[in-house]
């Protein structure tokens, strides 16, 4: 029966193999679709379809819930131009996101190199204490801090009285020049620890190596710090960097809670004016717009996010 | 450690007296509030920092009654099933993108992920205008919809990473065992991706347990807020009793904060450790 070179069954089995490798790859068809299906039905319905709803509502003027939309061309964005609140919160997500960045980065990368380098006991229950307060709630840590910067029962007007010191006159709060600073302290408090802790993995990762040979070179902690700790955790810090610039576009809570905007619109930023234009003066449409000029800076960041984790 | 500074002293000490300095920042705040939430009112403007003279547990009580208990209820039903939909149904795409071959998978990987850089804000107006049509404001499904939504993405992305580090020497061992690949990911490879889940859940439920905008938008009937919109409604309500309001924000805090103490390292690594 066989040739005597090549087996008989591989022969037959060609045609075979071939036809089951087929209907293997449209069972993996079948099979993936099954899979991806629920995740992308959802998002579809819950974030792609909202998506490109805004991007189509922003051409049109209507209250939030009005079934009838009147078209009005790029006329809502005419409006943003021209808003002095809109540039206004533009600027306060950018105090936020600097300050942010300076506070929380620059704080937590100094924390984290001290626990990571200087420290012999008390590691664990530093970094638990400093991470604690990402477990409340934004909005806790918002109605915690007015209670704080409270004129009347506050603790941190106490503490200045205690010092013989003069608080301001209109509180923390209600001082439009103090207000975005106020805010940014409470922010602060809540998310330098939680920048400290992911700068720590990174840093604990770099070899211990690279210190003994810097020890026998004679090098400080201050040395060490610039010349190893730095260079080589710097993904680590870059995405640090990076999760607060995008947190700071994104802000919310923390400002809807301690001052809704106010006073006077001077602490509004991006995200309460939308929500403020929306469902506070039913301006939709306009709303919309804005809600659009937020998408297109919230994907510049999120693209350079890709690009520097890709790196990473 | 490999070596630390002990040969010099003084670098010791100033180690410990910044890491000292931060903690008495983040403590006094929160040591502030459990007293406050301790006190008679009166108590706030006369002896600001002391600590209270006799436990007031009556602001407790108010906080409790007033809604937290029901407030707490919501949060429980809506994270855990929100975050128990968004494991599943993102665990069962990653694997998807991970392991098998289909057409257009790059694109709709991309799809996805790109999700992640969506704020919620941009979606608020077109999500409230359907809830509302759909009559699913102020329900349970209307909230947790759009929080699944918004918890894939991040979660397909770390689930992903994992599954493409899966070693496929062992699912081929239960292909040749006999296993079909429903039976081999329910026997194998989800008991072997636990941690990597339950890292997702954690980082879940800790966004979803605070989340605060969806619902602000979604539930404004009293019964169905969550905790976070809950200290909201107090903070308007109780605007001249302080120590009840601080009561009911401690409250709110403890069961995360409780969990964490608990948990801690799979808690830091789930929140922090995802820029590795």
């Amino acid at each position: 029966m066989s040739n005597g070179l090549i087996p008989q069954s591989l022969l037959l089995n060609q045609p075979a193999r071939k036809k089951r490798v087929l209907a293997g790859r449209w069972y993996e068809y079948r099979d993936a679709f099954i899979l991806v299906a629920p995740a992308l039905i959802i998002f579809s319905i819950f974030v792609i379809y909202p998506v490109i709803n805004t991007i189509q509502l922003s051409f049109y003027e209507y209250g939030l819930t009005d079934p009838n939309l009147e078209f009005v061309g790029f006329q809502n964005y005419e409006q943003i131009f021209q808003d002095s609140v809109f540039w206004r919160a533009l600027r306060n997500n950018g105090i936020i996101l600097v300050g942010s960045v300076l506070v929380q980065v620059g704080g937590g990368v100094i924390l984290a190199a001290v626990l990571s380098r200087g420290i012999r006991w008390g590691k664990t229950f530093f970094r638990t204490l400093h991470f604690a307060p990402v477990m409340m709630s934004t909005v806790a840590v918002g109605v915690l801090w007015q209670l704080i910067y409270d004129p009347g029962v506050g603790i941190l007007n106490a503490i200045i009285k205690a010092f013989g010191l003069r608080p301001p006159s209109q509180g923390w709060l209600g001082d439009p020049n103090l207000v975005m600073f106020a805010i940014l302290a409470a922010a602060c408090w809540q998310y330098t620890g939680y920048v400290m802790t992911i700068v720590l993995a990174g840093m604990e990762s770099v070899p211990g190596e690279l210190y003994e040979a810097s020890a026998l070179d004679g090098a400080n902690e201050v040395q060490n710090f610039f010349y190893i700790t730095l260079p080589v955790s710097r993904n680590v810090i870059i995405a640090a960097i990076l999760i607060t610039m995008i947190g700071a576009v994104k802000v919310f809570d923390i400002v809807y809670v301690l001052t809704r905007g106010g006073p006077a619109n001077s602490s509004q930023v991006i995200g309460t004016y939308i929500y403020y234009n929306a469902f506070t003066v039913n301006q939709a449409g306009y709303a919309s717009a804005i809600a659009v000029v937020l998408l297109v800076i919230a994907i510049g960041f999120g693209a350079l996010q890709l690009r520097f984790t890709r790196q990473i | 450690m490999k070596k630390t500074i002990s040969k010099d002293g003084f670098a010791t000490g100033l180690t410990y007296i910044l890491l000292s300095a931060y903690s008495i920042v983040i403590i006094l705040p929160a040591l502030w509030m459990v007293f406050s939430s301790l006190k008679k009112m009166l108590e706030l403007f006369t002896a600001p920092f002391s600590p209270p003279v006799e436990p007031q547990w009556i602001n407790f009580a108010n906080a409790w009654s007033a809604g937290i208990s029901r407030y707490l209820f919501n949060s429980l039903i809506i994270t855990s099933v929100s975050v128990l939909l968004i494991v599943v149904v993102s665990a069962m795409a990653a694997y998807a993108f991970a392991r098998l071959r289909f057409p257009f998978r790059v694109p709709l990987y991309l799809l996805l992920i790109v999700g992640f850089a969506i704020p919620v804000h941009t979606t608020l107006i077109p999500l409230y205008r359907t809830l509302n049509s759909a009559n699913l404001l102020n329900t349970y499904p209307g909230v947790i919809g759009p929080y699944v939504a918004f918890g894939i993405p991040f979660s397909v992305l770390l689930l992903y990473a994992f599954f493409v580090q899966f070693p496929s020497e062992i699912e081929d061992a239960a292909r040749i065992d006999g296993c079909d690949t429903w039976q081999m990911v329910i026997r194998i490879v989800l008991p072997l991706s636990l941690p990597a889940m339950s890292s997702v859940a954690i980082f879940q439920t800790v966004f979803l347990w605070n989340e605060f905008s969806v619902a602000l938008i979604t539930l404004s009937d009293d019964a169905m807020r969550t905790i976070p919109l809950g200290l909201t409604t107090f903070q308007g309500q109780w605007t001249t009793n302080w120590p009840s309001l601080l009561a009911a924000v401690t409250l709110a805090s403890i069961p995360l904060l409780l969990i964490f103490i608990i948990l801690q390292r799979q808690f830091i690594n789930s929140l922090a450790g995802f820029s590795k």
